[in-house]
C-alpha cells in the first residue's frame, strides 16, 4: 500500500534520485556512443564482400563448391555476433561481462562528477554497448542500404575508392537518415540501463533499492522512479519525433 | 587510323545476366578514337547502358577486353613496360573517364561547390583553394557561378545535369561517358544540357553518348552505333546511319523514332 508517509520518507532521499538520474543519463549516453561505433564496424563487416574462396566459382562447378565460393568469414563473424546478442537476455550478458569477462580486471576506482563509481559503471557501459551495438548495426545497415546506388556509382566514377565513397558519400547520408532511429535506441537504452543496479551502478533503480533498505518503503520510491524515467524518455521521444517530421519535410522541398 | 588515336578498344565484350540466359552484351567490339563523339542508339534493353557502364567497369563484363592506355582494365593484373606484373588500379582509370548519369546523381548533402571539389581534393590531392577556383571557372562556363553555395535540391533538373557534367570535368577526364543525360529532364531543359555537351564536343572532348536525341546524334556525333539485343548491328557516320540505314532492325527503329 502506498502512503503519504512513504512518499515523505522517499522524498527525503530525493538527492539519491538526482544522482541516479545523472548516472542513468551518463550510462545511456556512453552506451549510445560506444554502441554506435561498434555497430558501424559490425555493419561494415556484414556488408563486406571479402570472399577468399571466390576463385573456386567456375562455370559448371558443383553446388557445394558454389556455396563455398561465397564463404565470407568477416560477415559470418559479425552475423554470429549480432544473432547471439539479440537472442540472449541483456541481464545474462551483463552478468557475464561483470562476473566473468572483467572478473580479474581491477578498474581504477574513482568517482565521476563526484557521484558515479567509475569501476561499477564501466562493466555496465560495456555490456549495454555490446548489446545495443548488435541492434544498432541492423539500423545502420538498413540506413546504408537505403542510399541510392547511383550515389556510389557517381563517386566511384570520379575515381574515389570504395572506402572514401563510404566515408564521404554514403555514411553521412545514411547516418542523417537513421538519426531518429538512433535517438530512439537512446530512449530504449535509458530504460534498459535500469538493470545495471544489479551490479551496483548507482542509477535510478539503485536509488530505489537504497531507499527501500533505509526506510522499508518500496512502492513509493518505485512510483517516483517510474516518474523520473517517464520525465526523461517521454520528452526525448517527442523531441525526436519533432525533428523527424521536420527533417522529412526538408527532404521533400 | 593510327593506333595512337585509339583511346579505348573494346574487344569481344560480353555481359551475361541470369546465369547466361540473358545476353545484355553479345560480343561487342568497337574502337573509340580520340576526339570521337560517338553516339549510341537502339531500342530499350538493347544493352546501350551496359556497354557504356562497362567502359569504366561500373558493370563487370563476363568476358572480353577493354583496352585503355594499353591496359586491359577488365583484368586484375597487367604486365608493365619492365615486364613486371602489376595490379590494375581501376580508380586510376576511372579518373580519366568522366561519367554523366540519367538521374544526375549529385551528392545531396553537399553544396554544388563541394560536389565539384570533393573528388579532386580527395583523389588527386588538389588543394582546396585551387579546386575551388577551378570549380568556379567551370561554373562560370555553364552559367551557374551564382549557385556555388546551393544544394542540389535547390536546382532544376537542367541545372543539376550541367553541374554533373562540370563535376566530371573537374577531374580532367580524357573521355566523357553520357548515359541518356537528357531523358529525365522536362522538355524545356533539354536544350541547355545539350548546349553544354555541344560545346564540349567543339572543344575536342572525346565523348560516348547514349541518347534518344536523334537531332544531337546527327548534328554533333561523328559516329553512330546502333545496338539491338546486346549486339552492335550497324555503325557509321550520322549520314550513313540516318540516310542510308542498311540493317532492317535499324530501319524499323528509325521509322519509330524519327
Ligand atoms: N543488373 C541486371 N540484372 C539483370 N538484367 C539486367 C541488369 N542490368 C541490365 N539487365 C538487362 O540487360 C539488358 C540490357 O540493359 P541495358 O540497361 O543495357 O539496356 P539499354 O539499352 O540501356 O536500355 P534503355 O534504353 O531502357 O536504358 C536488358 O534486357 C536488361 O533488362
Ligand atoms: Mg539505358
Amino acid at each position: 500500500m502506498l502512503s503519504a508517509k512513504g512518499f515523505e520518507a522517499a522524498f527525503s532521499y530525493i538527492q539519491l534520485f538526482g544522482e541516479g538520474l545523472i548516472t542513468t543519463v551518463t550510462l545511456s549516453a556512453l552506451t549510445v556512443i560506444f554502441g554506435f561505433m561498434l555497430a558501424l564496424v559490425l555493419a561494415l563487416m556484414r556488408m563486406s564482400n571479402f570472399r577468399p574462396l571466390h576463385f573456386l566459382d567456375k562455370p559448371g562447378c558443383g553446388r557445394v563448391v558454389k556455396v563455398l565460393s561465397k564463404f565470407n568469414p568477416i560477415s559470418l563473424v559479425a552475423n554470429i555476433y549480432v544473432e547471439v546478442f539479440r537472442a540472449t537476455p541483456l541481464l545474462v550478458q551483463l552478468f557475464i561481462v561483470y562476473y566473468i569477462l572483467l572478473a580479474g580486471v581491477s578498474l581504477p576506482a574513482f568517482k565521476l562528477f563526484g557521484i558515479i563509481r567509475f569501476e561499477r559503471m564501466i562493466p555496465g557501459v560495456i555490456a549495454l554497448s555490446l548489446n545495443s551495438g548488435a541492434y544498432l548495426s541492423e539500423i545502420i545497415r538498413s540506413g546504408i542500404q537505403s542510399i541510392d546506388g547511383g550515389q556510389t556509382e557517381a563517386a566511384r566514377s570520379l575515381g574515389m575508392t570504395q572506402w572514401h565513397t563510404m566515408q564521404y558519400i554514403v555514411l553521412p547520408q545514411a547516418i542523417k537518415n537513421i538519426l531518429p532511429a538512433i535517438a530512439n535506441e537512446f530512449v530504449t537504452i535509458i530504460k534498459e540501463s535500469s538493470i545495471c543496479w544489479t551490479i551496483g551502478v548507482q542509477e535510478v533503480m539503485f536509488a530505489v533499492n537504497s531507499i527501500k533498505s533505509a526506510t522499508y518503503f518500496i512502492g513509493e520510491p518505485l512510483i517516483i522512479a517510474a516518474c523520473v524515467y517517464f520525465c526523461l524518455t517521454f520528452p526525448t521521444s517527442k523531441i525526436i519525433a519533432y525533428f523527424e517530421r521536420r527533417m522529412s519535410r526538408g527532404d521533400k522541398r | 587510323m593510327a593506333t595512337s588515336d585509339k583511346l579505348i578498344q573494346v574487344k569481344n565484350l560480353k555481359k551475361y545476366y541470369n546465369k547466361g540466359a540473358l545476353h545484355a552484351l553479345d560480343d561487342v567490339s568497337v574502337d573509340i578514337n580520340r576526339g570521337d563523339v560517338m553516339v549510341v542508339i537502339g531500342p530499350s534493353g538493347s544493352g546501350k547502358s551496359t556497354l557504356l557502364r562497362s567502359l569504366n567497369l561500373l558493370e563487370v563484363p563476363t568476358d572480353g577486353e577493354i583496352i585503355f592506355h594499353g591496359i586491359d582494365i577488365t583484368k586484375k593484373t597487367f604486365t608493365n613496360k619492365e615486364g613486371k606484373t602489376e595490379k590494375v588500379n581501376i580508380n586510376l582509370h576511372r579518373q580519366k573517364m568522366g561519367m554523366v548519369f540519367q538521374h544526375f546523381n549529385l551528392f545531396p548533402h553537399k553544396t554544388i561547390l563541394d560536389n565539384m571539389t570533393l573528388a579532386p581534393i580527395k583523389v588527386l590531392g588538389m588543394d582546396q583553394k585551387e579546386a575551388e577556383e577551378k570549380a568556379m571557372a567551370l561554373l562560370k562556363r555553364v552559367g551557374l557561378e551564382d549557385r556555388a553555395g546551393a544544394y542540389p535540391i535547390q536546382l532544376s533538373g537542367g541545372q543539376k545535369q550541367r553541374i554533373a557534367i562540370v563535376r566530371a570535368l573537374m577531374m580532367e577526364p580524357e573521355v566523357m561517358l553520357f548515359d541518356e543525360p537528357t531523358s529525365a529532364l522536362d522538355p524545356e531543359m533539354v536544350g541547355e544540357v545539350l548546349e553544354v555537351m555541344k560545346e564540349l564536343a567543339r572543344d575536342g572532348m572525346t565523348m560516348v553518348v547514349v541518347t534518344h536525341e536523334m537531332g544531337f546524334a546527327r548534328e554533333v556525333g561523328n559516329r553512330v552505333l546502333f545496338m539491338a539485343d546486346g549486339q552492335l548491328l550497324e555503325q557509321g557516320t550520322p549520314e550513313e546511319i540516318f540516310s542510308t540505314p542498311k540493317h532492317h532492325r535499324l530501319q524499323d527503329f528509325l521509322a519509330k523514332v524519327l
